[in-house]
């Protein structure tokens, strides 16, 4: 009775002791590295999983896949869906990983140029230009003519009047659609630091233009505000239509103009994080 | 070495040019991929005028991830300076004060210009920093000198252009610290991970862990998301591993030391007060050890009673009519 209370004693002290091992690398690892490691793998498995259900670019779909994605008592988005529905009739959705806004606009533009040579030829113009520009603003030109390069080579590619299919392809090619997204993303940084004199005032944190560039703008997977929209639709001479979807009263989509005033041919579906393509 | 690699691949067009663009030393940086693997590199830098590092050349490797330059090199250097660890990896952090930063129009240029700009920062113990006293750093800063690097043959005597009384420095120093003020380096914790990268690089150079770049690139062309399934995998798997075999040697040499220290004195207090003036921190290990600290107490008691019942009943049984009599 007394050698297995004992027993029980030691099983208890032994166990203190494991518990007291296996906690103290918990302890010890509560440290930004561990912390930073355990960031890092989620992100990676977020993006894998959005990526093995979303292509880069989808196929252009009807609209009335919208009002699948909300449940039917849904009231504000059912509502906002059927309004949605009087001005538009297909939807192309684009992968949500934080290079949404670039990619939608980069497909939707080349798209809405692919009959019309005129505008395509101003529009490259405008595109060669642009390289020549960031150069004078101080980046790097090697660093950035793999990615001009492949912005002109997307453009070219539309002057061939290849098929929708051929277009669609290269967006979803990994390697070009992300370094098309990135030299957008540098001709939206280079423009407002041009215009820095402009844009500073409606940068919240007390950074820079040059800092929110760097922290917002230029690094891959930043999510896109209006301030980036209107930047990279006055860098590229375009006018861009956002329809706003999102959970405010009211029963209707609001939508904006960048910039103010413009004729725009694309149009794109904001819903909160997200950027998708609309067509008439 | 061109006819060994992709062309096609970004990654390789990108760093052959970058090759080309750094292949002549400048008096404050120079770097070269090594003969063999372009997704080496090695390099030479000039310690920052006005600082510790003042007169010191310092080498390191910089490895190339397959995704460059969409994701940053990683920097790990070989001379020791005071400021970084040898030989761990220095990369980006997120988590520190700026978020993410790399930029896919950065280059090994702006890596190597970084560095120099933070070699003057203080440590303040982040993990991978060194906090070394101003009179080590020097005394380092003037042992670099001689630093011959085996895998690449650079000698830092001849690594970098002499200085010459026109050069200024001032140019490259505020773009340096205008860079180090948003970088943020941290030591990468993959230690299971670096010295087969550096096994396979320094002794096996084509095989390394990178593979043949080329094919590894052409791979992700056809297969992008198995590749990068892959890839996700075993980072993964690093994490879920990485406490338990980190923790001993998580580059904070004075932390088991520490832990003991704590320990000691927590047992220490322990025995002096009651379990209500317990310090707020360190919980966890507590209250188990206190369970069987008071278990062993209660223990000994026992026994020693035991013990005594047992003697007594023995010294009865001998002295029985004695006891008799007096009780």
């Amino acid at each position: 009775m007394k050698s297995c209370r004992r027993r029980k004693q030691i099983s208890i002290a032994k166990m203190a002791e494991e518990q007291q091992e296996s906690s103290q690398p918990e302890v010890e690892g509560v440290n930004c590295l561990a912390y930073d490691e355990a960031i890092i793998a989620q992100q990676d498995r977020i993006q894998q999983e959005i990526a093995n259900s979303n292509p880069l670019v989808s196929d252009r779909q009807d609209l009335a896949v919208l009002q699948r994605e909300y449940a039917d008592d849904d009231t504000v988005y059912q509502l906002k869906i059927k309004d949605l529905h009087k001005k538009y009739s297909y939807i192309r959705k684009t992968r949500p990983d934080g290079n949404c806004f670039y990619r939608a606009f980069g497909f939707a533009h080349l798209e809405s140029l692919l009959d019309d040579s005129k505008e395509l030829q101003k529009f490259k113009a405008v595109a060669t230009k642009s390289k020549q520009d960031l150069v004078n603003e101080g980046f790097t030109e090697f660093t950035i003519e793999d990615f001009h390069n492949t912005f002109m080579d997307l453009i070219e590619l539309c002057e061939k009047q290849p098929t929708l299919q051929e277009v669609l392809n290269s967006f979803n090619d990994q390697n070009v659609s992300d370094y098309l997204v990135v030299y957008l993303r540098l001709l939206t940084s280079g423009y407002l630091q041009r215009e820095y004199g402009f844009f500073q005032h409606f940068i919240e944190g007390g950074r820079s233009v040059k800092e929110f560039c760097q922290q917002e703008v230029e690094p891959m997977s930043k999510e896109s505000d209006h301030i980036h929209i209107i930047a990279l639709a006055q860098a590229l001479d375009v006018s861009i239509l956002v329809e706003y979807m999102d959970r405010g009263e009211g029963g209707t989509v609001n939508h904006h103009v960048f910039p103010e005033g413009g004729d725009p041919r694309i149009f794109l579906l904001y819903r909160p994080g997200h950027y998708d393509i609309l067509y008439k | 070495m061109e006819n060994k690699y992709n062309l096609k691949s970004p990654a390789v067009k990108r760093l052959m040019k970058e090759a080309a663009e750094l292949r002549d030393p400048t008096e404050h940086y120079h770097a070269q991929p090594l003969e063999d693997n372009l997704f080496e590199w090695h390099f030479s830098v000039r310690g920052p005028p006005d600082s510790d590092f003042d007169g010191g050349i310092y080498h390191g490797r910089i490895v190339l991830p397959p995704e460059y330059p969409m994701k940053p090199p990683s920097i790990i250097l070989l001379t020791p300076n005071g400021r970084f660890e040898v030989g761990k990896k220095i990369c980006l952090s997120i988590s520190g004060h700026h978020p993410e930063t790399w930029q896919p129009s950065w280059s090994i240029r702006t890596a190597l210009i970084a560095i120099i700009g933070f070699m003057p920062t203080k440590g303040e113990g982040a993990i991978g920093s060194l906090d070394y006293t101003p009179e080590e750093r020097r005394a380092l800063a003037k042992k670099s000198q001689d630093f011959c690097c085996e895998a690449c043959g650079g000698s830092m005597r001849s690594a970098l252009l002499a200085l010459t009384p026109n050069s200024d420095p001032s140019a490259e120093d505020d773009q340096a610290k205008e860079l180090a003020q948003q970088i943020n380096f941290k030591e990468e914790s993959t230690l299971s991970r670096q010295p087969s990268e550096s096994g396979g690089a320094e002794n096996e150079p084509s095989t390394s862990s990178q593979g043949d770049p080329s094919s590894s690139a052409e791979q992700q062309d056809s297969e992008g998301p198995l590749a990068e399934q892959a890839e996700v995998s075993p980072a993964a798997t690093e994490i879920e591993g990485l406490n338990p075999p980190a923790a001993p040697s998580t580059g904070r040499p004075l932390s088991p030391r520490q832990r003991r220290a704590q320990q000691h004195s927590q047992r220490n207090q322990r025995e002096g007060r009651e379990a209500a003036s317990r310090p707020p921190f360190a919980p966890a290990p507590r209250p188990p050890q206190e369970e069987s600290n008071a278990g062993s107490v209660v223990l000994i008691v026992l026994l020693t009673l035991a013990l005594a019942a047992l003697i007594f009943r023995r010294i009865y049984l001998a002295q029985e009519f004695k006891f008799d009599y007096e009780l």
